[in-house]
């Protein structure tokens, strides 16, 4: 904590921090001293000097914004003498300035000049001049537009993008008079821009503007504004709507609350239009004849009813399942489960969590007891060392990158391990680039470089790990065959940067580990995270602040999914199916036969659709999935969808797996409804109905409990969201302590107890969430993957996502600037497979394996290695889950996305 | 921005490395490292600060922005006879400008550009030192001084290769 100090201004006695910004505490004292150069969230700039005040013992007019505040300072903030200097200020600047207002942007020169009594031009000094100075235009990004005659070069863009962002893009261009913002070598569209609007939402005269809905907006016709939850990644950033006619027109990021702090990217900002596109799915259809025709809710309800209860009743309550959403809200998914559960009668529910991180989660509740991450985002700004693997955090996370990027700039360590390149490279110490599925090889190696060099924390050994000393021997016995050189062998990393790599984690005062989608979608994803976990632990980089483990998650509320109870293995808060005190706890909360909750684990997503494809799954309830383009072995997940008796599929869209329902329901998008979603760092966060919903579309729980009741079921009478948040609080042991008023203004980490717990923001401080409080070690050694590049398919193609797109892409495939960045499969090869194989960048090409092809275009690239494909898997019309197969991960029943053998050929 | 699209080949990427190298690749040194860009390929194409951008780990925007700041820096190349009209106290009271308007009436091109065909390019420059000889011209090496619109064509005329 700083010292407290006392200051003066304008007569008032006020405490502040010493050393705080003098401009920044007159404000939140209530003294509005004007100023548009500076912002809270960027260095003080010091170029508009609107901000004039006078300093007891200082000579002359100062800006406030460069000044510290100190013991007894006195200020004056308004007289005379500086409301005159203030006015002629924006004279001047007036003089420049294109005053045009059309009414779209927030314009604080404009509200100045009222202030000063300067709108009328008859009341300036200065002639306007701005129509003989030809300002340029740039209208060349797909998202924004910049006019240099409404630019007062107050710097907040450029700051923004460089000390927010981390981006660095934009910067000044000429001098004097005619000096403008420029991006990259002054054509937006063509410089590094990725058009995450930070400038937009910094920009104090509407210079930089957006170009979605520029036409329709009109801010005096705005009719509210709504505080939510975007509804992309697992950051979890805070947007708010502005709603204009009963349309989104605008999301502009919350500033002062976690986790974004005003942030946010491309998507949060401009991937809201798919909420109003006519495509939206507005009636109830029912399959009739092979063809799909709008039906009454009445009908459609008391069919999937009849259906699910005849399957039940014909072939037992096992041949039933039910697929969740990581993109609905906890309330949604907790009834969903609920339903399973109760209507159903068993645990065959799972979501696309199983997809993902479900080896991660696996293997960290075995290690360390949670399966979420131990930090807070916004510690990736402040942790000494950040180890990245198998995670293109730029672009799946944008937003936790932008810490990460603040990090760097303050001298914070990087390393990126993954065989692509991905932008993070370029922020990165160092780039260690295995061989595709050589991790837990590379990962042993430097377990042992660690032991080898004495970088272990014996203490932590001893006091935190189950075992001690003891179990580290056993781990240390394990790793002593992975030398340096063996590991180069199995991995091609040279072993002298991975031993730098293991000396910069271990010798760092504190470390951060983000593991992604590259390490967890493997067959040996599970050993993978348990190799992994074992470097930290010997480390002893967890259980203090800034250290541990995180897993930033890929959607929205994949963590509150699971958290809520959607899965096969756990109840709500993860306590296993088989626990009967929890399930005699649950039957009591939910009013129902304790006898009635099954005790048997159920059915795991990949599971469930095997068990379809051998019949013995008969009837599926799919909720918000698309597993015709996120499962793997996509020809077997047809054919799976085909042998189903009934299958109902409750979406937004027509999707590429509605075809095979037999039931489609309109449900309701993240900004129709009022809930909560959990991101990646266990903040639990308000999600608020901003539109109505079109047509007869419902929300989602609302049509669980309405299917629920006519099976002869009740879920429970809610009047609205929050009573079933408060009762899924009560079912969730980690979230006892948050309730729905709780969270008005801003989230809360589990876990958190009671209600007048603050919530968590660092997991592990004094102890693991295992049953005795310590770590697990758990030595893995490296196997060879079972799939090997052959001679007819000699190629491994990994998958992986891009900014601009999202998921199976049904949302941000809706957006127009989205697509204007992106919106074209690929596949990369390495310059040399291409040239071997006298392929040429663009080529058509046909990708092809035992399990299936596709057809796509060729991008010639250093990015991957030789021998080693990438492709986005967002594209349908290139669906890389073609190539891919279900063999499973024995742990977690993850599948291995990464690791395909395929061919390619030109078409 | 205008600017010719170029390809640079290895030889000059390395040259702009060797340079960046010997300023120790440091992003205060920008302007030193442009300066000695501009002296080995007489002007800065965007490919040329693209490179300098990467060396010196700079926002390439940064690095465009120096570029468009300094007068003294050329996104163009310079012609085959560069010509400099001086625009000198001296030299402007005795009708430099109208010197000037007449190259660029002769040569259909501003300041700052170069002829279509690369001969000539034109620039504008503060004083040589010879303001007894004003208005004065410097054609590549050459002086001309006392120069009126009308010597203009002869001038021109010289560099008839």
């Amino acid at each position: 904590m700083s010292e407290k100090i006392s200051i003066s201004i304008d007569g008032k006695e006020i405490a502040a921090e010493a050393g705080a910004n003098l401009l920044q505490v007159a404000r939140d004292n209530g003294i509005d001293i004007p100023g548009l150069c500076y912002h809270r969230r960027i260095t003080p700039t010091g170029a508009c000097r609107l901000c004039v005040v006078k300093v007891e013992g200082q000579r002359g007019l100062l800006m406030s914004c460069t000044l510290q505040v100190a013991e007894g300072m006195v200020v004056t903030a308004f007289d005379r003498e500086l409301q005159e200097s203030r006015r002629h200020t924006v004279d001047y600047l007036l003089a420049e300035h294109n005053d045009h207002d059309d009414g779209t942007y927030h314009d604080e020169l404009r509200i100045l000049a009222s202030e000063y009594d300067l709108l009328d031009p008859a009341q300036r000094k200065v002639p306007n001049i701005f129509r003989s100075i030809g300002y340029r235009v740039d209208d060349t990004s797909p998202v924004l537009t910049y006019d240099a005659s409404k630019c007062i070069k107050c710097f907040r863009c450029i700051k923004g993008c460089d000390e927010i962002q981390g981006k660095n893009v934009l910067s000044f261009s000429e001098r004097g008079i005619v000096s403008h913002i420029i991006a990259g070598f002054d054509i937006w569209s063509e410089s590094e821009c990725d058009g995450c609007g930070e400038c937009i939402q910094l920009c104090p005269t509407g210079a930089i503007v957006e170009k979605p809905h520029r036409e329709t907006i009109k801010l005096d016709q705005i009719e509210k504004r709504v505080k939510t939850t975007c509804p992309y990644c697992g950051v979890g950033c805070q947007i708010e709507l502005l709603v204009q006619d009963g349309m989104i027109v605008r999301a502009n990021g919350v500033e002062g609350v976690s986790p974004n702090d005003g942030r946010l990217c491309v998507k949060g900002r401009f991937g809201s239009d798919y909420v109003a596109n006519r495509d939206r799915l507005k009636s109830p259809l029912i399959k009739r004849n092979g063809k799909f025709e709008e039906a009454s809710w009445e009908e459609a309800l008391a069919l999937i009813a009849s259906k699910f209860s005849d399957i039940k009743e014909n072939h037992g309550r096992n041949a039933l399942a039910g697929y969740a959403s990581a993109k609905c809200t906890n309330e949604d998914n907790y009834i969903f489960q609920k339903f399973i559960r109760i209507a159903f009668g068993n645990n065959n529910i799972d979501y696309c969590t199983r997809l993902c991180h479900a080896s991660t989660v696996v293997a960290m509740l075995r290690s360390i007891g949670d399966g979420a991450g131990s930090n807070s985002i916004e510690d990736f700004a402040l942790t000494d060392c950040l180890f990245v693997t198998g995670n293109n955090i730029i672009e799946t996370h944008p937003v936790t990158a932008t810490y990460v990027k603040q990090g760097r700039a303050k001298g914070m360590k990087i390393i990126v391990c993954d065989p692509k390149w991905t932008p993070l490279v370029k922020y990165a110490d160092i780039w260690l680039q295995p061989k595709l599925g050589t991790d837990v090889a590379l990962l042993n190696g430097m377990i042992r470089q660690i032991i080898k060099d004495g970088n272990t924390d014996t203490n932590f050994i001893s006091e935190r790990i189950k075992g001690g000393m003891e179990a580290f021997e056993e781990l240390k016995e394990l790793v002593e065959k992975y030398t340096p050189q063996i590991v180069e062998h199995i991995t091609t990393v040279p072993s002298d940067i991975m031993i730098r790599a293991s000396r910069m984690y271990a010798e760092a005062s504190t470390a951060m580990i983000a593991t992604g989608m590259g390490l967890s979608q493997q067959v040996t994803g599970t050993h993978n995270v348990f190799s992994l976990i074992n470097m930290m632990l010997v480390a002893g980089q967890i259980g203090r602040e800034h250290c541990g483990i995180n897993p930033p998650r890929g959607q929205n509320n994949v963590q509150g999914a699971t958290d809520v109870g959607c899965s096969p293995v756990n109840y709500p808060g993860y306590i296993p199916v088989g626990d009967s005190d929890n399930r005699r706890r649950m039957a009591a909360l939910w009013n129902v036969p304790y006898e009635e909750l099954d005790a048997e684990p159920g059915l795991s997503t990949v599971e469930i659709m095997h068990a379809a494809h051998r019949g013995e799954v008969k009837g599926l309830y799919i909720m918000g999935e698309n597993p015709m383009v996120t499962d793997p072995d996509t020809n077997h997940t047809r054919e799976a969808l085909e042998k189903l008796d009934f299958l109902v599929v409750q979406d937004i869209f027509e999707t590429e797996t509605t075809p095979y329902a037999d039931v489609i329901l309109p449900a309701s998008s993240y900004a129709e409804k009022d809930g909560t979603f959990v991101n990646s760092d266990r903040r639990v966060l308000r999600v608020r109905k901003a539109v109505e919903m079109p047509g007869e579309a419902r929300e989602d729980w609302r049509i669980i409990a309405e299917i629920a009741a006519r099976m002869g079921y009740s879920l429970g009478s809610y009047s609205d969201a929050g009573e079933i948040f408060d009762e899924l609080a009560q079912a969730v042991p980690m979230m006892r302590g948050i309730s729905w008023k709780r969270i008005d203004h801003q989230g809360i980490q589990w876990p958190c107890h009671d209600p007048g717990h603050p919530g968590t923001s660092t997991l592990f401080l004094g102890k693991f969430n295992t049953p005795d409080g310590k770590a697990v070690l758990n030595p893995v050694d490296y196997t060879e993957q079972t799939e090997k590049p052959t001679a007819e398919y000699p190629f491994m193609l990994n998958s992986g996502r891009i900014l601009y797109q999202y998921h199976s892409s049904t949302m941000s495939r809706r957006n127009k600037a989205l697509n204007d960045f992106a919106n074209e499969a690929y596949v990369l090869m390495n310059l040399v497979d291409a040239d071997r194989l006298g392929l040429r960048d663009g080529d058509r090409v046909r990708l092809s394996n035992s399990r299936g092809e596709l057809e796509t275009i060729l991008r010639e690239s250093t990015e991957v290695a030789v021998g080693e494909l990438f492709m986005p898997w967002h594209f349908s019309e290139a669906m890389v889950n073609n190539l891919t197969r279900a063999e499973l991960d024995p742990y977690s029943r993850i599948a291995p996305f990464k690791l395909s053998a395929c061919m390619v050929e030109k078409v | 921005m205008s600017s010719i699209k170029i390809e640079l080949r290895q030889q000059d990427i390395d040259k702009i490395k060797e340079i960046a190298a010997s300023f120790g690749n440091r992003e205060h040194e920008l302007i030193n490292v442009l300066h000695k860009c501009q002296e080995h390929f007489g002007y800065l194409p965007a490919e040329v600060q693209e490179v300098v951008a990467e060396e010196l780990k700079a926002p390439v925007a940064k690095v465009y922005g120096v570029v468009s700041f300094y007068s003294f820096f050329t996104m163009t190349p310079k012609g085959k006879h560069p010509i400099s009209i001086c625009l000198g106290t001296a030299c402007y009271v005795r009708g430099a400008e109208k010197v000037l308007d007449e190259f660029k009436k002769e040569l259909s091109i501003e300041v700052g550009q170069t002829t279509g065909n690369g001969k000539f390019s034109l620039s504008s420059l503060r004083c040589v030192g010879a303001c007894g000889l004003a208005p004065v011209v410097l054609v590549g090496e050459k002086t001309y001084g006392r120069v009126a619109p009308d010597d203009v064509k002869n001038i021109l005329k010289e560099y008839n290769d």
